[in-house]
C-alpha cells in the first residue's frame, strides 16, 4: 500500500528533525533573517499600525475582488496586454504552452513565482522540449539538485556553500576555490546570462497587482526578475487572482513591510510595475505581454468567510522563519508547494482537505506565525478551523471516538480519574526500570522515542495538593 | 490575437456568489496612526540611506561639476561601450566630459549585452529609502539593469520626501498610462541566497551612481 501524505510527513519530519546538519544550516539562516527582520521593524515610527493599515487595504481588495480585477484587466488591455482567467492549474498550463507553440518559443526564462510552482508550469513546457530556466539564484540552485523550493522568499535555505560549490561542481563543470559565495554567485549570473539572451519568453510572478493602474508589482533584489521582464519578446506574468491592491499609493506600505517580512530590508532592491508590452517610442521590451489570473480554488476559499482573509497573505515568508515545527522538519517534509503555517492553511483549501488535513496539526498553536504575520491573518486559529472541518466533512474514527469518551467519563468521575492516574504513573515507572521507555509497549512512546523519558513524580498532583490544604 | 475564456465569467460568478457571505469587521483599532518617521531633510536623509543600500552618491553644484564626476566614474570602468538615455541634458553632459568611448543612445534600441555603463536621467529621487525612481521613459527597461553600471544624472529638485509622494505624483502625472515600465530602484544588483552572505551584483548592476546636482 503506497503511504499517504500523512505518513510520509511524518517518516520526513523524523529523518529531518534529527539531522543535525540540517538544523545548525536552518539555524544560522534564521538567527540571520530574525537579526535583521528586528532591525527592519525599528524602521517604521509604529509597526503595529503598518500591519493593520495592510490588513485593512487587503481586506478592502478581496472583499471587492470582482471590481478591482476587471479595474485591472481594462487598464492592461488598455496597453495592449492580454489577459487570461484560468480556473484551475491545468487552464493556466495549457495557455501558457499554446502561446509558447505558436511563437515558437525553444527557451523559456523564469523568475521566482510561487503560482508557477502550484500549477506545476515548467513541466508543462519542459513536455513540449522547452528549455526552462529558473533564474532566482535560490531557484536555479534547487532546480539543479530537481528538487522544489525549500521555503518562499529563501528557495535554498537548506544548503551550504559547501553543498552548493559541489553541486555546481557535478552540474556546472567548474570547481569554485574556498567555495567562495562571491565567485559562485559570479558562476551562476555567467551561466543565466546567456539564457536571459537566448529566450524568447521571460515568466514572472507577481507580488501585487494594482486596481487602479493596471500594473503588476514585482519585489526583487538579484534583478533576474528585470531582466526576465526586459529581454526576452514575450512576458507572461502568472499570478494568483487574490494578490490585488486597490490603489498605486497601496504599496507605499505594502513595499517596505513585505521587504522587512521577507527579508528585513527596507525596500527590496528592485520595485518594479510592469503594465503592458513595449509602448510607441520605448527603447525595449516585450512585444507581447500576457497576464494569467489564477483561481485554482481561490474563489472556493473566498466563500468561507470565516476564513477569507488566508487570502490577504503577501507571501513573505515571516510566518515560516518563526514556527517552532519549520525550523524542525524543513520546507521539504510539507510535501507541498506552500510550507510551514500559511501552507498548513492554504493547502488543504487548494489541494484538497481529505489529503492535507494533517498539517493542520503540524502545529504547536504558539501563535507565533499570528504574531508576525504583517496582514494579521489569525493563522494558528485557522488551523484550528480547519482541524474542526476535517472532522465535520470526513466523520471521526471510531478509535478517536471512543478515546474522547473515555476521556469524558474520566474527566467527569474523579475517582476514576484517580484511578487511570495512579496505574498509569504505576506502568510507566515499571517500563522505564525496565529499560522500555520509548519502546514500542510505551504508551508515551512518541514523545520517548527521541528523548529521555520525563521523570515520574512521586506522588499526584492531587495528593501534593491535599497535603498543602492540611499543611 | 483574441483567445477564447470561458472561464473569466465563471471565476466572476464564482467570486460574487462568494463575496454574498460578508465578513465580520476585525476587532483591531483603525490604522490612523503615523507609520513612517516624518522626513525632515530629504536630502540628508537620501544620502544616509543610499549609503546604506550601498550606492554611490556625489553631489555637485553644477553641470561642469557633474561632467567632472562623470568623467571620474567612466574612466574607472573597463574600456568599451556606454548606453545613454537619449534626452539633451545628457547629450550635453557627455560631450562635457570628452569621453571617447563608443555611445549609443536609447533612441537607437536597447542597450547591448556587452555594455559596461548607462547613463540616465531618473523621475525622482526618494528620500525614504534612498531610492531612484525611473520609467521607460529613463532609456526603457534595459538602461538599468543590463549594464554592470548604472550612472544616474538627477536634480535636487527631484527629491521628494518618501514612497507615498512619489507613487501619488507617478500616478497623477499619467506617466504609467504612457509607458509599460517603472521601477523603484533601491541600491545595486544584490543576492543573500548563499547562507544569508551578501553579494553583490547578482544578475544587475553591481554598482550604481547618482550624481546629484544641487544647483542650475
Amino acid at each position: 500500500m503506497s503511504e499517504t501524505s500523512a505518513q510520509e510527513f511524518l517518516r520526513k519530519a523524523a529523518v529531518k528533525s534529527a539531522d543535525l546538519v540540517h538544523r545548525d544550516i536552518i539555524r544560522q539562516g534564521i538567527e540571520s533573517y530574525d537579526a535583521a527582520h528586528l532591525r527592519g521593524r525599528l524602521r517604521f515610527r509604529d509597526w503595529d499600525a503598518a500591519r493593520q493599515k495592510c490588513r485593512e487595504i487587503k481586506q478592502e481588495a478581496i472583499n471587492h475582488l470582482d471590481k478591482y480585477l476587471l479595474q485591472f484587466e481594462e487598464k492592461v488591455r488598455a496597453r495592449g496586454g492580454h489577459v487570461f482567467w484560468a480556473a484551475n492549474a491545468q487552464e493556466a498550463c495549457q495557455y501558457v504552452t499554446d502561446i509558447a507553440r505558436r511563437l515558437g518559443v525553444r527557451t523559456v526564462v523564469k523568475s521566482k513565482s510561487m503560482v508557477t510552482e502550484e500549477i506545476h508550469l515548467s513541466p508543462a513546457l519542459e513536455k513540449l522540449d522547452i528549455k526552462v530556466w529558473e533564474t532566482d539564484l535560490g531557484e536555479f540552485i534547487v532546480q539543479l539538485r530537481n528538487e522544489p523550493p525549500y521555503h518562499i522568499v529563501t528557495p535554498a535555505m537548506h544548503l551550504n556553500r559547501a553543498q552548493i560549490a559541489d553541486l555546481f561542481h557535478e552540474k556546472l563543470g567548474e570547481r569554485i576555490p574556498g567555495n567562495d559565495p562571491t565567485k559562485l554567485v559570479a558562476l551562476a549570473r555567467r551561466r543565466l546570462r546567456q539564457s536571459f539572451f537566448s529566450a524568447e519568453m521571460g515568466i514572472s510572478g507577481a507580488n501585487f497587482i494594482v486596481a487602479d493602474s493596471g500594473v503588476i508589482a514585482i519585489s526583487t533584489n538579484e534583478g533576474n526578475g528585470r531582466l526576465c521582464t526586459s529581454v526576452p519578446r514575450i512576458h507572461v506574468v502568472v499570478t494568483g487572482i487574490e494578490k490585488v491592491l486597490p490603489r498605486l499609493e497601496d504599496l507605499a506600505v505594502f513595499w517596505p513591510v513585505l521587504a522587512t517580512s521577507g527579508t528585513g530590508q527596507a525596500i527590496t532592491t528592485y520595485s518594479t510595475l510592469i503594465g503592458g508590452p513595449r509602448q510607441a517610442g520605448e527603447a525595449d521590451g516585450p512585444d507581447e505581454f500576457h497576464v494569467v489570473l489564477v483561481d485554482n480554488g481561490r474563489s472556493r476559499l473566498l466563500a468561507d468567510a470565516e476564513q477569507r482573509e488566508v487570502l490577504h497573505c503577501i507571501r513573505c515568508g515571516a510566518c515560516l522563519n518563526t514556527c517552532p515545527v519549520y525550523r524542525s522538519v524543513g520546507g521539504h517534509t510539507y510535501g507541498t508547494t506552500y510550507q510551514g503555517p500559511i501552507g498548513s492553511v492554504l493547502t488543504p483549501h487548494l489541494a484538497g482537505l481529505r489529503q492535507y488535513q494533517h498539517l493542520s496539526y503540524a502545529s504547536s498553536l504558539c501563535g507565533a506565525c499570528t504574531s508576525v504575520c504583517p496582514v494579521k491573518i489569525d493563522l494558528h486559529h485557522h488551523l484550528l478551523h480547519n482541524r474542526r472541518n476535517a472532522v465535520n466533512s470526513r466523520g471521526s474514527k471510531l478509535g478517536e471516538r471512543m478515546m474522547f469518551r473515555l476521556w469524558r467519563s474520566t474527566m467527569l468521575h474523579p475517582r476514576i480519574f484517580v484511578f487511570l492516574s495512579s496505574a498509569g504513573r504505576r506502568l510507566l515507572r515499571l517500563l522505564y526500570r525496565m529499560g522500555l521507555a520509548g519502546s514500542i509497549v510505551d504508551p508515551m512512546r512518541a514523545w520517548n522515542r527521541y528523548r529521555s523519558p520525563v521523570p515520574l513524580p512521586a506522588e499526584s498532583f492531587r495528593s501534593r495538593w491535599r497535603k498543602g490544604l492540611a499543611g | 490575437m483574441p483567445v477564447e475564456n470561458p472561464s473569466r465569467e465563471l471565476i466572476l460568478e464564482r467570486i460574487r456568489a462568494g463575496l454574498r457571505t460578508p465578513v465580520a469587521p476585525h476587532p483591531g483599532p483603525r490604522s490612523d496612526a503615523v507609520i513612517f518617521e516624518p522626513i525632515r531633510n530629504p536630502l540628508e536623509r537620501f544620502q544616509q540611506e543610499s549609503t546604506a543600500n550601498l550606492m554611490e552618491c556625489t553631489l555637485t553644484s553644477d553641470l561642469a561639476g557633474a561632467a567632472l564626476q562623470l568623467g571620474k566614474i567612466l574612466d574607472s570602468l573597463p574600456a568599451g561601450e556606454i548606453f545613454l538615455q537619449d534626452d539633451p541634458s545628457l547629450r550635453r553632459l557627455i560631450e562635457l566630459t570628452k569621453t571617447q568611448r563608443p555611445l549609443r543612445w536609447s533612441s537607437e534600441g536597447a542597450p547591448r549585452e556587452a555594455s559596461e555603463a548607462t547613463v540616465s536621467l531618473a523621475e525622482a529621487l526618494i528620500a525614504q529609502t534612498g531610492s531612484v525612481l525611473v520609467t521607460a521613459e529613463c532609456g526603457g527597461r534595459g538602461a538599468s539593469i543590463v549594464a554592470p553600471c548604472h550612472i544616474v544624472y538627477a536634480h535636487a529638485a527631484q527629491l521628494v520626501p518618501d514612497l507615498e509622494t512619489a507613487l501619488g505624483n507617478l500616478f497623477r502625472s499619467g506617466k504609467l498610462v504612457r509607458n509599460s515600465f517603472a521601477c523603484v530602484i533601491s541600491g545595486s544588483s544584490r543576492t543573500a541566497d548563499i547562507e544569508k552572505i551578501l553579494v553583490q551584483g547578482a544578475h544587475g548592476p553591481r554598482r550604481l551612481a547618482v550624481i546629484l546636482q544641487t544647483g542650475r
